[in-house]
């Protein structure tokens, strides 16, 4: 099979999958005890108004009929309405949606400045002193809470010299910037552990290959070994583990948009779960679930591209 | 064929009695202190009711944000209860959360594994694409979506656990399954009568078993995490009870004049999760080598 007929293949078995995504967020509704037709009504509500919302709703057609709908919504992009703030649910993801996104990007660059050079340097002087010293460093890191690691910057670093805010977004791109600072090291932070330890591996892998040993046979060594055999073998395992990341990064994202009062994704994630806000719940959920197939999607399809080695099972 | 049968042999590591020496001999530093710091984590749990100077819960609000003195080793929270205290009774709540939230999935996880790679044919299919779906979820987001689903509180914590790390443990167990059955000692073995659940048990299980453990040493780690974290959000367990996440979250609003409440289960947190990730370390160094 081709690379294009991979792509057209992986694209293809995307499709059910997503459709059982939609069906477990769905199934999320109908577990949850408690009447969603009394809580859209209101608790003063009388019972034949309820019964009216609970028509509105669809709540009395059978549960096919109700997944059919639900499925073909989220299909046109309807999300449904919040039970809260009675607006799409897509406006409300689409107005969180700018500063999630600054501390993604954020906390992508940090991990990557840590992780890449440490990660490789490891694997480069494996066993030695550094290598060990990383590796403990990185063990460690696994365990701290991001949000705990957020909380002692605002401790050690935000609230003695007064540089950084110490929560909130700002109004303008600069000030975005600059209230992202400490979020985005936080989420490098957390990240960067896992991302240390893949690459170290990868990289020993890449440095025990033949090509890697006719490159020191011909006398490269150094950054230049890195550079020319090493960096370059290693960029599409990289690209594999940033999707696999991804999962981790949208729950780190969640846990320090709380941490530092940002009104992204998954401050109102938390927030719909406050209020008890089923629609807003199923939506941010499904949201980041597409998110997650979509980069595996495009990982897998990257990697065809720029890899000829790469070969497809089943 | 011949290669990976040797393999299989040899490739599970089992403790016997007698094999006890030579195992403590072989294992790392690193297992070793991993150990200590679990085991006398666990030690100050159990021993906490006794140890604790002052009961977790009494309010003291004359005394509160207090700074950490000879009477209070880690000061005192806002509602004047000695912070020592609570963190140790903390630690009941947040090994017992941890152990059962990554035993659970393992026992299901295998369980639905063993049924999947047993039965075969459909029942296979539907229950590894249930999986898929499964895993197409970011692990905590699922979670927190079930939580909030089910209704708060430890029992719901456990449950949400159970239905969404299952899926590691059942891939382990299936692809074993699978792998094993065109095994020459497998045809053998089935040859002579002796039915399908018994090879899952004599030769599935201990191939399996190692690998697990190592899974379960750190989902132990990952399910304390991931309760802080549910506390933190205000998922976890209701107060009053003292968790470490919910101790971090009560210190945020006095970051200022008194860190130590957001430094001290952090760090508390920290040392325990140290241990359980060199713990499983150190067992994943001794069965790849």
């Amino acid at each position: 099979m081709g690379r294009y007929g991979f792509v057209a293949k992986r694209l293809a078995v995307s499709v059910p999958l997503l459709m059982g995504v939609v069906f477990l967020v769905f199934l999320l509704l109908k577990v949850t005890p408690g009447d969603p037709a009394r809580v859209v009504a209101g608790l003063r509500a009388s019972d034949a108004d309820v019964a009216e919302v609970r028509q509105e709703l669809g709540l009395d057609d059978p549960v096919v009929v109700q997944y059919g709908k639900y499925l073909g919504g989220v299909v046109q992009g309807d999300f449904g309405y919040s039970f809260k703030s009675r607006q799409p649910v897509t406006s409300l993801i689409g107005d969180r949606l700018e500063p999630s996104v600054w501390l993604i990007a954020g906390g992508l660059l940090v991990s990557l400045a840590i992780a890449l050079p440490l990660g490789i340097w490891a694997a480069y002087r494996r066993d030695g002193l550094a290598d060990q010293l990383i590796r403990g460093l990185s063990l460690l890191g696994v365990t701290l809470p991001a949000f705990w690691v957020g909380l002692m910057l605002i401790i050690l670093v935000a609230l003695p010299t007064g540089w950084f805010p110490t929560g909130g977004f700002g109004d303008s791109a600069a000030s975005h910037l600059h209230h992202i600072v400490l979020p985005s090291a936080t989420l490098g932070v957390s990240m960067a552990p896992v991302l240390i330890r893949s690459l170290r591996s990868s990289t020993n892998r890449v440095l025990e290959s033949d090509y890697v040993q006719l490159g020191r046979s011909i006398g490269s060594s150094g950054v230049g070994l890195i550079r020319r055999f090493v960096a370059r073998n290693t960029v599409s395992s990289m690209i594999t583990l940033l999707a696999i990341e991804t999962s981790f990064l949208l729950f780190g994202m969640l846990v320090i948009e709380t941490t530092f009062s940002i009104p992204g994704l998954g401050q109102g994630m938390v927030l719909a779960a406050s209020q008890r806000d089923f629609p807003a719940i199923q939506g941010y959920t499904l949201l980041f679930a597409i998110v997650v197939v979509g980069v595996y999607l495009v990982a897998d399809v990257i990697n065809t591209l720029i890899d000829p080695r790469v070969e497809i099972s089943g | 064929m011949t290669a990976s049968v040797t393999e299989t042999v040899e490739a599970a590591p089992r403790l016997r009695p007698r094999a006890w020496t030579a195992w403590t001999a072989q294992m790392s530093a690193k297992f070793w202190v991993g150990a200590v710091i679990v085991a006398v984590y666990i030690l100050l749990a159990l021993l906490a009711p006794v140890i604790a100077p002052h009961d977790p819960n009494s309010q003291d609000v004359v005394n509160r944000l207090a700074d950490p003195s000879w009477d209070h080793l880690a000061g005192t929270d806002e509602l004047g209860r000695d912070v020592f205290s609570r963190l140790l009774h903390a630690a009941r709540v947040d090994l017992t959360v941890g152990f059962l939230g990554a035993l659970l999935p393992l026992l299901v996880g295998t369980a639905i594994g063993a049924l999947a790679g047993y039965i075969g044919g459909w029942v296979d299919a539907v229950i590894m694409r249930v999986a898929d779906v499964v895993q197409a979820f970011p692990p905590y987001i699922l979670m927190i979506a079930l939580v909030f689903a089910l209704g708060q509180g430890a029992g719901t914590i456990l449950l949400a656990f159970a239905l969404t790390v299952w899926v590691i443990y059942a891939r382990l167990i299936r692809d074993e399954i699978l792998r094993v059955r065109g095994l020459d000692y497998v045809h053998a073995a089935r040859a002579s009568g002796i039915p399908r659940w018994r090879i899952i048990v004599r030769h599935v299980l201990p191939n399996t078993m190692s690998q697990s453990l190592v899974y379960f040493t750190t989902d132990i780690l990952f399910a304390i995490l991931a309760l802080a974290a549910f506390s933190f959000i205000g998922l976890g367990i209701p107060p009053p009870t003292a968790e470490w996440g919910a101790m971090i979250e009560g210190g945020k609003e006095f970051l200022r004049d008194s860190w130590w409440l957001t430094a001290s289960p952090g760090i508390a947190l920290s040392i325990l999760g140290l241990g359980f990730m060199l713990l499983g370390d150190g067992l994943d160094d001794w069965l790849s080598r």
